[in-house]
C-alpha cells in the first residue's frame, strides 16, 4: 500500500520549489514597489541646507521682474551693487531675535551690475533715533561693493501706519513706489546682508529649515505592498498544503475502493 | 488537483457568494467610473471636482481644484474595494477548493473594465454547481 507524502517531502518537488522561487520573486518586487512607495511619501520642497549655504551669483538663481522660485528662497547670494543715496528706508517693528524689543531695519535701494533694482536689509537699530543716524551715515558713504547676503521672498505690505510714515513690512512693491529713483527691474526678493552697515546691528537671518512633508496615502500603499508580498508566499504555502490535502484524499479513497480500481480524482 | 468543496463548508460558501456579488457589482462601478477619471486625468489633464466654485461637478486641472478632488476619492475607494473583492475572492476560492489559475482570473475582475460584471453571474452559478455536484454525489454514496 502506497503511503502518503508529508508536506515536507511535497515542498521539495521541482516543481514547489520552482513555485517558492517564483513567490519569493513576486514578494521581492512587491517588496522593491513598497521601498519606492515609501521614498515617495517624503516629499520635500525646499531646496537641501548644503545648496543654500553656499554662495551664488543672484542672477543665477533670481530673474529681475519674476517670482522668487522656492529652490531660490533662503539662498546665500553675493551682488556687486550701488546704493541710490536718497532711497534708504527704515522699517519699523522688526524683530532681531526672540527676546529682543522690536527694532528699525534699514533698507538701501541697489542697483546690481545689469541695472535692476535690488533691495538690501543693511542692518538692525534697536531705537529710531539709531537707525536715522545710520542713514545719514549711508548718505555720506554708501556701502558700495560686493554684497554678500541672504536672499529672500518679498513679504507683503502690511496695514501699517504709513500715514505716519511708519512702514513694517520689506515689500518690494511697496518700496518701489518710494525709492525716488525708479527702477529699471526689480529683483523679486530682499537680500539680508551678512555684514552690517556701520552703526547697525547684524540682522539675524538663520540658515532656512527644510521642511519635509509625509504624504499618508503613499505610507498605507507602502504598507499594503508589504501585506502583498507576505501574501504571495503564504499562496505558496496554502498551495503546497492543498496538494497534501488532495493527495491523503485520493489515498483514502483509493483505501476505501480498496480491491476495486481507485475512483479517478477530480 | 482540484477537489470540490467540503460538505461543512456549504453554508459558508452560500454566505460568501453573496458578499462575492455585492463586491463585484462595487468593484465593477468603481472600475468604470476609474477608467473615465483616468480618461479625464491623462487624456485632458483635469481632475473631476466636487462641490467646488464651478457647482456641484466640475472638471478642474488638479492643482487649481478647492473643492474635494473627486477623481482621487475614486482611485482610493477603488483601491479599498479591490481589496474587499480580492479578499472575497480568496475565501470563495478556499471554500469551493478551485484551482489556482481559477483564483488569478477571477482576481481579474477588479482590473479589466466589465470582466466582474460578468464574473458576478458565473462565479455564483460554478460555485452552486460545485455544491450541487457534492450533494448528488453523497447521496450516492448514501
Amino acid at each position: 500500500m502506497q503511503t502518503q507524502a508529508t508536506m515536507w517531502q511535497i515542498a521539495r518537488r521541482p516543481r514547489w520549489i520552482g513555485a517558492l522561487i517564483l513567490a519569493l520573486a513576486i514578494a521581492g518586487g512587491f517588496a522593491a514597489l513598497g521601498q519606492w512607495q515609501l521614498s515617495r511619501s517624503f516629499e520635500s520642497g525646499a531646496a537641501p541646507v548644503e545648496q543654500t549655504e553656499s554662495v551664488v551669483a543672484l542672477d543665477t538663481v533670481s530673474t529681475p521682474q519674476q517670482p522668487v522660485a522656492a529652490m531660490a528662497t533662503g539662498q546665500l547670494v553675493t551682488v556687486d551693487a550701488t546704493f541710490v543715496v536718497g532711497d534708504y528706508v527704515v522699517l519699523s517693528d522688526r524683530y532681531n531675535n526672540v527676546n529682543s524689543a522690536p527694532g528699525f531695519w534699514v533698507v538701501g535701494h541697489g542697483i546690481a551690475a545689469d541695472g535692476a533694482s535690488i533691495a538690501v536689509a543693511l542692518g538692525w537699530a534697536a531705537t529710531m533715533t539709531e537707525a536715522t543716524t545710520a542713514v545719514d551715515g549711508l548718505a555720506q558713504s554708501a556701502p558700495d561693493g560686493t554684497i554678500i547676503g541672504r536672499y529672500l521672498p518679498s513679504e507683503s505690505p502690511q496695514e501699517s501706519k504709513f500715514e505716519a510714515g511708519k512702514r513694517s513690512a520689506l515689500a518690494v512693491s511697496e518700496l518701489v513706489n518710494l525709492w525716488a529713483q525708479v527702477p529699471n527691474g526689480v529683483y523679486g526678493g530682499y537680500l539680508v546682508a551678512g555684514a552690517p552697515a556701520s552703526g547697525l546691528d547684524k540682522i539675524d537671518s538663520p540658515k532656512p529649515i527644510s521642511e519635509v512633508s509625509l504624504n499618508l496615502l503613499n505610507v498605507f500603499y507602502a504598507i499594503e505592498w508589504v501585506v502583498f508580498a507576505g501574501f504571495a508566499i503564504f499562496l505558496w504555502y496554502r498551495l503546497v498544503r492543498d496538494t497534501w490535502e488532495a493527495e491523503g484524499e485520493a489515498l483514502r479513497d483509493a483505501e476505501l475502493a480498496a480491491g476495486t480500481p481507485p475512483a479517478p480524482v477530480e | 488537483m482540484p477537489i470540490g468543496p467540503r460538505p461543512e463548508d456549504v453554508a459558508k460558501i452560500r454566505r460568501t457568494v453573496s458578499i462575492y456579488k455585492v463586491s463585484s457589482y462595487i468593484t465593477g462601478t468603481f472600475l468604470l467610473l476609474l477608467v473615465l477619471m483616468m480618461v479625464f486625468r491623462y487624456g485632458f489633464g483635469v481632475d473631476i471636482e466636487l462641490l467646488g466654485p464651478y457647482g456641484l461637478l466640475a472638471l478642474t486641472p488638479k492643482d487649481l481644484i478647492a473643492g474635494i478632488n473627486l477623481s482621487t476619492l475614486i482611485l482610493i475607494a477603488h483601491g479599498w474595494f479591490y481589496v474587499l473583492y480580492l479578499g472575497t475572492d480568496f475565501v470563495l476560492w478556499r471554500l469551493v477548493r478551485w484551482s489556482f489559475s481559477r483564483f488569478l482570473l477571477i482576481a481579474l475582475g477588479g482590473v479589466i473594465p466589465f470582466l466582474s460584471f460578468y464574473f458576478e453571474r458565473r462565479v455564483p452559478k460554478d460555485a452552486l454547481a460545485a455544491i450541487a455536484h457534492l450533494e448528488s454525489t453523497e447521496k450516492v454514496e448514501a
